[in-house]
């Protein structure tokens, strides 16, 4: 414990003394996922797919504030839509535009969940996503995870019906359209799964928040259980698009994950927890104070031997 | 002299400056009734664009039986309909609106509050330096 502690502190220390460079650098390295990661699900376009292309912007990425990152994602998304169709362009477009325009002005700092959720989607380990923005997020958290599974669902229906709605009439533009739409909102699968991160990112938020020991921990097993439960009694009437085996390898993997931002982010000594009570002239303080984790640097100490001959 | 706790306390104070109290002090330099009057508008604002953009997606969606049947329809009472949806949506999304601007405004204030205590424990270090 004591040699992940310190190996911690180092990552920290090292964050902290190079991060005029590591900050720019990482967002260069999101971006670059990001816009990859969608290239290649929907990469119908050589143009935009082009490697020249993906570094500049991701180079572009670096120098301005993280939420434009969000912006360049949409529209290599609505791009993407519109070499397979028009209706897509438009449909999606909508989806987007809706979100920007409803939620991204209420906390445009949750905007990056809608990033992670469709690459954590694709790594099959979605489940972290609502535990972790609980964790470290408010409660608003959970639109932004709503927002995330909806992208996700558009650009996975376009991406598996690409072919078919490309050979559809292209004269009839709005039987294509009708099409579209019809097969975004027949997929009820999609609402179970809404309902069971919006009620875990909900409920991790809830209890993380108790004044109990292991409180974080005890907000991740909760969590990842009603995700279950829900995702499990839903995909009995709905297709959620998440077999049974892939489920339960995902909220392991994001178990795991969960506990690594756990360790990181709050990481206490319960044993040594102190109580004390106190007044002033106001009030009367009840406080729970509870000690961080920490362990001391070993001392190197450098001595120098000159000898002289 | 160096004073320890006075510098404790400005590094403090200029942290906060750099992160969240930047956020909060441009919040703190507008009366309650002026920030909440302004985020409500932009709200407004925001919510007729989505309602057009789902409006227009709609009418796009049945656009040939809308065509086939205009002779028929009671625009007039669809218009009447489609504008009762509209002042209940803009009204739903500007309550929430004023819910959550409204908490927090009332948050930064507070946290504004604390940073004017720091500002005068500061001020009284320099005084009793001064005497």
């Amino acid at each position: 414990m004591s040699a992940l502690l310190e190996i911690r502190d180092v990552l920290r220390d090292f964050y902290s003394k190079h991060e005029l460079y590591l900050f720019p650098f990482l967002k260069f390295c999101l971006a670059f996922v990001v816009i990859l990661t969608i290239n290649f699900n929907l990469g119908v376009t050589s143009r935009i797919s082009n490697m020249v292309v993906v570094l500049m912007v991701a180079l572009l990425s670096a120098c301005l504030p993280l939420n434009l990152l969000v912006v360049f994602a949409m529209v290599f998304t609505v791009i993407h839509f519109y070499e397979i169709s028009l209706e897509c362009a438009i449909a999606g477009g909508a989806v987007f535009l809706l979100m920007f325009l409803l939620y991204y002005r209420f906390s445009p700092r949750n905007a990056l969940v809608v990033l992670f959720m469709p690459i954590f989607f694709g790594l099959k380990i979605p489940f972290v996503v609502p535990i972790v923005v609980g964790l470290l997020c408010s409660v608003t958290g959970a639109v932004a995870v709503g927002c995330g599974v909806i992208a996700y669902y558009v650009i996975a229906y376009m991406k598996d019906n690409a072919t078919l709605i490309s050979s559809l009439d292209a004269d009839n533009l709005i039987a294509r359209f009708r099409y579209i739409v019809d097969g975004l909102l027949e997929k009820k699968g999609v609402l179970v799964v809404l309902l069971a991160f919006c009620s875990a990112t909900i409920i991790v938020w809830l209890l993380r928040r108790l004044s109990v020991d292991y409180a974080w921990t005890i907000a991740i097993f909760a969590g990842s259980v009603i995700m279950a439960v829900i995702l499990l009694l839903g995909g009995l009437n709905y297709d959620t698009g998440l077999s049974t085996g892939a489920m339960i390898g995902g909220l392991l993997g994001s178990l795991l994950l969960a506990f690594v931002v756990q360790f990181f982010a709050f990481n206490v000594d319960y044993s040594r927890t102190e109580l004390v009570q106190y007044e002033d002239d106001e009030y009367y303080y009840y406080v729970k104070a509870i000690p961080k984790n920490s362990v001391s640097k070993s001392k190197r100490a450098v001595k120098k031997i000159t000898s002289v001959l | 002299m160096l004073n320890e706790e006075r510098i404790k306390l400005m590094t403090k104070m200029a942290a906060y400056e750099e992160n969240e109290g930047k956020q909060f002090m441009a919040i703190g330099s507008y009366f309650r009734s002026d920030y909440m009057g302004k985020q409500v508008i932009h709200s407004v604002i925001s919510a007729t664009i989505a309602y057009l953009v789902v409006l227009g997606l709609y009418i796009y969606y049945h656009f040939e039986s809308l065509m086939q049947e205009i002779y028929k329809l009671d625009l007039l009472g669809m218009g009447k309909r489609a504008l009762f949806y509209y002042a209940i949506f803009v009204a739903g999304y500007a309550v929430i609106t004023y819910i959550v601007y409204s908490v927090r405004y009332n948050r930064a204030r507070k946290s504004l509050r604390r940073y004017y205590n720091h500002l005068k424990q500061l001020l009284a270090m320099y005084d009793l330096e001064n005497k």
